[in-house]
């Protein structure tokens, strides 16, 4: 810290203000300005080579799902699948961004596709939006608990090659980013969730960007003797980077880093979740207070995660057999589809929309009640973050090591046992250690969406900002409270009857 | 690389344990019904062709959840009367779980046999 001359030297508490401006005036950390992993990532085909990886990895994920153990545990699709790459995913997008979506095998194949076939057709204007994206996020969900995909090695293959399948047929089809911008649910997951990162792709110095006249970031550099030649894609999301805010739409695929003749783009650290304490106008997207589409998908990840977690303890069966009993339905997926429409449907028009009416009647915030809640829909996101992370971070951390005998017993099984007889007994970390932790990720999204719901509140309300903000605490409280109580009920996984 | 993993799982994935005892019956249970957390027995009756009790074998039982990363459980049954053997197995935690029985017998041969045990109860 500089020090202040003495005649500069006020009180401590001015000082400690100076402190805190200088830290926050101080340079963000850019990840590819560090030594090996900056300029790696600098390198034009660094992310092929992350991709790389993910795609043999998928491959042999779906050979060992489709003809591996029919054992959910010894198969390293199911394992793989819903152990590391989940619980990977949500704690890369903590401690980093997305980088599920820089690494993505799909997007690998679908360049690899690009080669040969160049799609004709630009996505109908009526569907660029997200309503697709969060109907497949439901359906996949749905689909998760109704085909206890879960338990199931093939099904598990199924849909890797579905996915790999649907991603290929879209962008073979669409221009530019189609499948990441408007129908991956993977990728819509990630978008939401990297709100609350702390790492962004962004500009270094809006000046230099204010003296650019070519805007290669977007549209991408071309050869100067035929322009219709390619060298270098821009954004295929549409996001300009002098006007792009936060993760919203980004997928770290870091074109417009090699694209920038100026070397003006970085990935910087901010504040996670700053982005959702103001409205800007952001590139591509718009203001996320007129995006309904954004404001459904903010809350089917928010109460989605609260529904995925209820799927998998003792009680979800007890409110079956009631509903089963109660409406004399047979089926096992009617009821499971009543419970989701419950949960993700009903709960939530009911809590935002009481809490937006309150909102509006106690604090006079002007805007109509549907503009309310879809405004503080997004203070949700932080806490929705937390839930997937507790969740998804349990079965990562106390399933850790078990890829290693399923390892050992792939290779044992075709007579070649050079990684040793399988080690059934490694596990992973002990719950004393990991159930705190969720904890802290559940108390983590919390304290987010508390901070974000208070500061749309100061905004929305000079007068009453703390009648503008009650009942959306009330709301995240209630959410927090209910995630915490799934924590501790027992687990029971319970295929259906669909997977047999 | 991707070629090299492919050729490779998919010697792993068709490479099939074959029973070396077709000989031989195997009749399972377990018990209390319905299966509940906490402890259950699992009795597996073994006869030969001729219905005779197959004595002196190992048979060690692994019980695994449906659910991939959770811990799996093992015990070692015991010969209670000729051909009759019977194991305790911890079920730690509610939903379907998948037993598999190890059985090597007396002449070295060796069974493998699948048990799905579904919906065990949370207490």
């Amino acid at each position: 810290m500089t020090k202040l001359p003495e005649t500069l030297a006020g009180s401590p508490e001015e000082n400690e203000i100076l402190d805190q401006e200088e830290f926050f005036a101080s340079p963000p950390f850019d990840l590819l300005s560090i030594p090996v992993a900056g300029r790696l990532l600098r390198w034009r085909h660094a992310r092929t080579l992350l991709q790389i990886p993910l795609l043999v990895i998928s491959v042999v994920m779906i050979l060992q799902g489709l003809l591996g153990p029919s054992i959910s545990p010894k198969n390293l699709a199911t394992v793989l699948t819903w152990v590391h790459f989940r619980g990977a995913l949500v704690l890369a997008l903590l401690c980093a961004g997305n980088l599920f979506c820089l690494a993505c095998p799909f997007m690998l194949a679908r360049n690899m596709m690009r080669r040969w076939i160049h799609p004709r057709f630009n996505w109908p204007r009526k569907l660029r939006n997200k309503w697709i994206a969060v109907a497949l996020i439901i359906l996949v969900l749905f689909a998760y608990e109704v085909f206890s995909l879960w338990s199931s090695p093939r099904l598990t293959a199924c849909v890797i090659l579905g996915y790999f399948a649907v991603a290929l047929v879209i962008d073979g089809l669409f221009t530019h980013g189609t499948f990441c911008k408007y129908v991956c649910p993977i990728g819509q997951f990630n978008f939401v969730a990297a709100t609350s990162s702390p790492l962004e792709v962004t500009v270094r110095d809006h000046e230099v960007c204010g003296a650019c006249h070519t805007k290669d970031c977007i549209r991408g550099r071309r050869e100067p003797s035929s322009q219709l030649a390619i060298l270098q894609r821009g954004c295929e999301l549409a996001l300009f980077q002098p006007a792009k805010v936060g993760n919203m739409d980004c997928t770290f695929c870091l074109d417009c880093v090699h694209a920038c003749p100026h070397d003006n783009i970085g990935i910087l650290s901010r504040l996670p979740a700053g982005e959702l304490m103001s409205d800007p106008q952001r590139s591509g997207i718009g203001r996320f207070s007129r995006r309904k589409d954004i404001a459904a998908l903010t809350i089917v990840f928010c109460f989605g995660a609260l529904m995925n977690a209820f799927g998998m303890v003792s009680p979800v069966y007890v409110v079956e057999n009631w509903l089963e009993r109660q409406l004399h339905i047979a089926s096992q997926a009617t009821v499971l589809g009543l419970i989701f429409a419950l949960v993700i449907v009903v709960e939530p028009a009911i809590l935002l929309g009481l809490a937006a009416w309150i909102t509006r009647t106690w604090a006079g915030v002007k805007s109509g009640w549907l503009a309310v809640a879809v405004r503080y829909s997004y203070s949700l996101a932080p806490l929705g973050f937390g839930m997937w992370l507790a969740h998804y971070g349990y079965h990562f951390f106390t399933g850790l090591y078990t890829i290693i005998p399923v390892t050992q017993n792939a290779f044992a099984e075709i007579g070649w046992p050079v990684l040793g007889d399988p080690r059934w007994t490694l596990v992973g970390l002990p719950k004393t250690f990991v159930e705190p932790l969720e904890f802290g990720f559940l108390l983590l999204g919390l304290a987010g969406s508390m901070l974000i719901a208070w500061r749309m509140a100061e905004e929305d309300s000079d007068d009453h900002p703390v009648r503008a903000f009650t009942p959306w605490a009330a709301v995240c409280i209630l959410l927090f409270l209910a995630s915490a109580w799934l924590m501790t009920q027992p687990m029971d996984m319970r295929a259906t009857m669909m997977a047999g | 690389m991707t070629i090299a993993c492919t050729a490779l799982l998919i010697v792993t994935s068709c490479r099939r344990h074959e029973d070396s005892a077709q000989d031989i019956s195997i009749v399972e249970s377990i018990a209390p019904q319905p299966v509940r957390v906490g402890e259950a027995a699992v009795s597996v009756q073994l006869t030969d062709i001729h219905g005779n009790p197959v004595s002196h074998a190992r048979i060690r039982v692994e019980g695994d959840m449906a659910h991939p990363g959770m811990a799996p459980v093992f015990s070692d049954a015991r010969e209670s009367a000729p051909g009759s053997y019977e194991s305790p197995v911890n079920f730690n935690m509610g939903g379907d779980w998948v037993l598999l029985l190890h059985i090597t017998l007396a002449d070295g041969r060796k069974i493998e046999r699948q048990m799905d045990v579904k919906g065990v109860q949370s207490r």
